[in-house]
């Protein structure tokens, strides 16, 4: 737990964020005692810098940068000065509007945003009150600029009064900037984990290093759901370096003094895993059984009017099965843990998404209370969602808590593959009909997918589209299978973005509609969406003989229209060209960031469309290893132009809406420039 | 089965004890904790583990440690702060999680060193093979571009 004590050793002037049953307060550390859980500290030290303790995870979004910015820009302070520090896994660290640690959604910047504006202008205010009273100048003659308090043709640091704004009331309602002032906000400054990743000397969860401890790698079942029922080590013990084999909850552990003698031990032990539901299933299996679920029906989600009497006596009628597969987050760090269990404590360096989850698991394994649990979030090397789930510190603590010493678990890529938690498999049906004039007016879903967030993911982008369809039928069909699923960025919109925006294009293409036109005519009644497939129209040259596709998807607070230029030269699919135009709401904080969030989520939906799907043998998962898991290089990527839009409504979220859009107006372009009926993912290169 | 070897990297040597036929990749980050140097995949299709051995680029997880002895072997950590790929890699603002561009710029680097002034083709061909999941490619190639100070056409 963050004592007191803890808050005081930074020393300078330290405001904490604490939320009460009436909403945010602010604090001064001497203030805070048991009641309070503080949310985050910003410190402003006497030598005049400013350190931030960020409760969001870096994992490549710019979250460290985004979120500093905040505090930054109602302090006025100079951005150089600005340090940035993981705040460690605690109650006190809560994302207030989530009520966890939890580094996902697209929701960092929306959900910290008003609070860190007001604790820097909170900052700012008692920094002034003291300077007033210590210089003895009234309050009103008084201004700040960059970190200084200036006093008619002196100036001085910040710093100075930070021991005495310590003593200063905090200001119930500090008056936040006008946007006409804004000095960082709207501007792309300069990321601040930039320069060590460049260097090569910013540590991810992998780069950590305990003395006395050991390496652990797992080996895994063939099959998710089976446990060894025999393990036969004698072989493995005796290699040098080696120091123990035994099973755990998810496979078996092979422990050494160095990660080679684990994989050296791996080669030589004999495992019997136990039967399960799925051995022996392959890519067929899957597919005869997702298909037989879907026919015998599920739950009904939504209907509106009358959607299979409309469909029947409609002119324009679609009818189309689509087929996406298990997709693999892979990170380029694989998943890896330095746990260490000791008698009276628990200290764990975890690459998490969720702090909270990490801090349960731990909770649960070694039966100690937080007080005594220290989980330090180090660079994420991807997470994609992957990292919001833990099995992986539990293993660590696992092992950790068995052999009473340090241990650094590491997965190998073909560890990380068979661990699995993918972006669930799905099959989908879709009717669509459109009218005489060409209007869309009924739609039927209906999808056979594992459930994540209790099977709200499984129609998500389908019950919440802004589209008008008068009558709309959405239903459900819950799959109980042992393959591990998991959030993979932008979750259920990855599938059903696909399926019903290309069905959207299918029904344009039978009633001999331009694709754009029709979209526009269905979103004639959301101005802001309207506006940005509009836009992306224009900034793609529509109808100038290019050969395009267009997708449109609302996710995650954001809408996004995405245009793909794509041909087919040599039997081969070219993409050439993606603009994206995105609307996050009323403001842009750091407009590289976005652009950088559209850009790679482009490249994943790109990826995810034309080479990525998980592949079942008879032995397992087929995908071994990198070279059959493929994923887009750097010869595959075309130029990709973002434009951000903004609109006065609730901010949006950045890192996953850009995603979404991308694999169906490819698939789209296909069909227009080609007449490529694309049902079943990946394409294929 | 452990040896001792010796191993010069970025000009100082490192003596260390290892597996006769450990990869130099786990050597150099796990045993003499140079962590710059990234494990991807651990069969030489991700391009994480790059490094430069006598100045061609390996991929270091499929190249037995005992190869390398007596070899001048450079890391990111070798590379100078202020060298032109660091600094056009920080000018374009490159990274987003990170962990795949130490291997990018050794690539560039080695690349660099055979042929100063490459073409965008020859750029794309050579950092083909290497993947960044968070899909940086774009402003990679425009770091490289910067960094060359525009290529040949």
């Amino acid at each position: 737990m963050i004592t007191r004590r803890d808050l005081l050793k930074l020393g300078g002037f330290t405001l904490s964020v604490v939320l009460t049953p009436k909403g945010y307060s602010l604090l001064k550390a001497q203030e805070i005692n048991k009641r309070h859980s503080p949310t985050l500290w910003i410190n402003l030290s006497k030598d005049n810098f400013l350190t931030i303790l960020v409760n969001k995870s870096e994992m490549g979004q710019g979250v460290y940068t985004g979120l500093a910015m905040l505090p930054a820009e109602e302090l006025d302070f100079p951005w150089e000065r600005v340090k940035v520090k993981p705040a460690p896994a605690s109650w006190a660290y809560v994302d207030p509007k989530m009520g966890i640690q939890l580094t996902g959604g697209s929701t960092s910047v929306r959900n910290m945003y008003e609070i860190l504006r007001l604790a820097g202008a909170s900052m700012r205010e008692m920094l002034l009150s003291s300077a007033s009273k210590s210089l003895r100048i009234p309050r009103e003659r008084l201004r700040t600029h960059m970190g200084y308090i200036i006093a008619e043709d002196k100036r001085y640091p910040y710093g100075d009064f930070a021991p005495l704004a310590m003593k200063e009331p905090v200001p119930p309602k500090p008056k936040l900037k006008e946007p006409k002032e804004f000095i960082y906000i709207g501007k792309s400054v300069p990321r601040v984990d930039v320069p060590e990743k460049v260097e090569g000397k910013a540590l991810f969860g992998i780069d950590h290093f305990v003395d006395g401890m050991v390496y652990a790698v797992v080996e895994r079942p063939p099959y998710f759901g089976s446990v060894p029922v025999k393990v036969d080590s004698s072989k493995a013990k005796g290699l040098p370096e080696v120091v123990d084999v035994f099973p755990i909850s998810t496979g078996v552990a092979i422990c050494g003094e160095s990660l080679w003698a684990c994989q050296k031990a791996r080669e030589r032990l004999r495992i019997e895993w136990s039967d399960n539901p799925v051995k022996g299933w392959e890519d067929k299996d899957f597919e005869d059984y997702f298909m037989k679920k879907l026919k015998e029906g599920g739950k009904v989600v939504k209907v509106k009017g009358s959607p299979q009497r409309v469909f029947e006596e409609s002119h324009v009628k679609i009818e189309e099965i689509y087929i996406q597969p298990y997709l693999y987050h892979a990170t380029m760090e694989p998943m890896n843990c330095l746990a260490w269990v000791k008698e009276d404590e628990v200290i764990i360096y975890a690459p998490t998404q969720s702090q909270t989850w990490a801090m349960e698991t731990a909770k649960r394994i070694t039966g100690m209370r937080e007080n005594n649990i220290r989980i330090i979030t180090p660079y994420l090397g991807g997470g994609f969602g992957r990292r919001a789930n833990v099995e992986f510190v539990a293993e660590a603590l696992e092992i950790s808590k068995r052999l009473k010493k340090p241990v650094k678990l590491i997965y190998t890529r073909e560890d990380d593959i068979k661990s699995g938690y993918f972006r669930p498999y799905s099959i989908t049906q879709i009717k669509a009909s459109a009218d005489k004039e060409g209007r869309l007016n009924s739609l039927s879903f209906r999808i056979a997918v594992q459930p994540l967030m209790g099977g709200g993911a499984s129609v998500e982008g389908i019950v919440n589209t802004p589209y008008i369809i008068p009558n709309l039928y959405v239903e459900r069909v819950d799959i109980d299978l042992p393959v591990k699923v998991w959030f993979w960025r932008s979750v259920g919109s990855t599938h059903n973005a696909f399926s019903l925006e290309t069905a959207i294009d299918r029904v344009a293409y039978q009633s001999k509609q331009d694709p754009g036109e029709l979209r526009l005519k269905l979103l004639r009644e959301n101005p802001v969406a309207y506006r940005v497939v509009e836009s992306a129209m224009e900034k793609a040259g529509w109808g100038k003989g290019k050969n395009l596709g267009i997708a449109y998807h609302y996710s995650f607070g954001s809408h996004v229209c995405n245009i793909v230029e794509a041909y087919i030269e040599d039997k081969k699919i070219k993409v050439k060209r993606v603009i994206s135009v995105i609307d996050i709401g009323p403001l842009v904080v750091h407009p590289d960031l976005v652009r950088s969030q559209v850009e790679g989520a482009i490249v994943m939906g790109l990826s995810m469309v034309l080479k990525e799907g998980v592949s079942f043998g008879k032995d397992g998962i087929k995908n071994t290893n990198l070279h059959e898991y493929g994923l887009l290089r750097m010869e595959e990527t075309p130029e990709i132009e973002v434009y951000i839009l903004t609109s006065k409504r609730e901010m949006g979220g950045v890192g996953e809406p850009g995603l979404p859009p991308t694999a169906p107006a490819l698939a789209n372009a296909l069909l227009w420039g080609y007449g490529i009926k694309i049902n079943r993912l990946p394409i294929g290169v | 089965m452990l040896k001792n070897f010796e191993l010069k990297i970025n000009g100082n040597l490192y003596k260390v004890k290892a597996y006769e036929n450990e990869p130099l990749l786990w050597v150099i980050r796990e045993r003499l904790r140079l962590t710059g140097t990234k494990f991807g995949c651990g069969i030489g299709v991700c391009g994480a583990c790059s490094l430069l051995v006598e100045g061609k680029v390996q991929r270091s997880c499929v190249f037995p440690a005992k190869e390398a002895v007596g070899k001048s072997i450079i890391t990111i950590e070798g590379l100078p702060p202020n060298h032109p790929l660091k600094r056009a890699w920080i000018e374009v603002q490159t990274p987003q999680c990170g962990y795949c561009q130490p291997g990018q710029i050794m690539e560039a680097y080695a690349l660099l060193l055979e042929n100063p002034k490459p073409t965008r083709e020859e750029v794309v061909k050579r950092l083909s093979y290497h993947i960044c999941r968070c899909g940086t490619y774009n402003r990679i190639l425009k770091a490289v571009e910067r960094a060359v100070g525009g290529f040949r056409s």
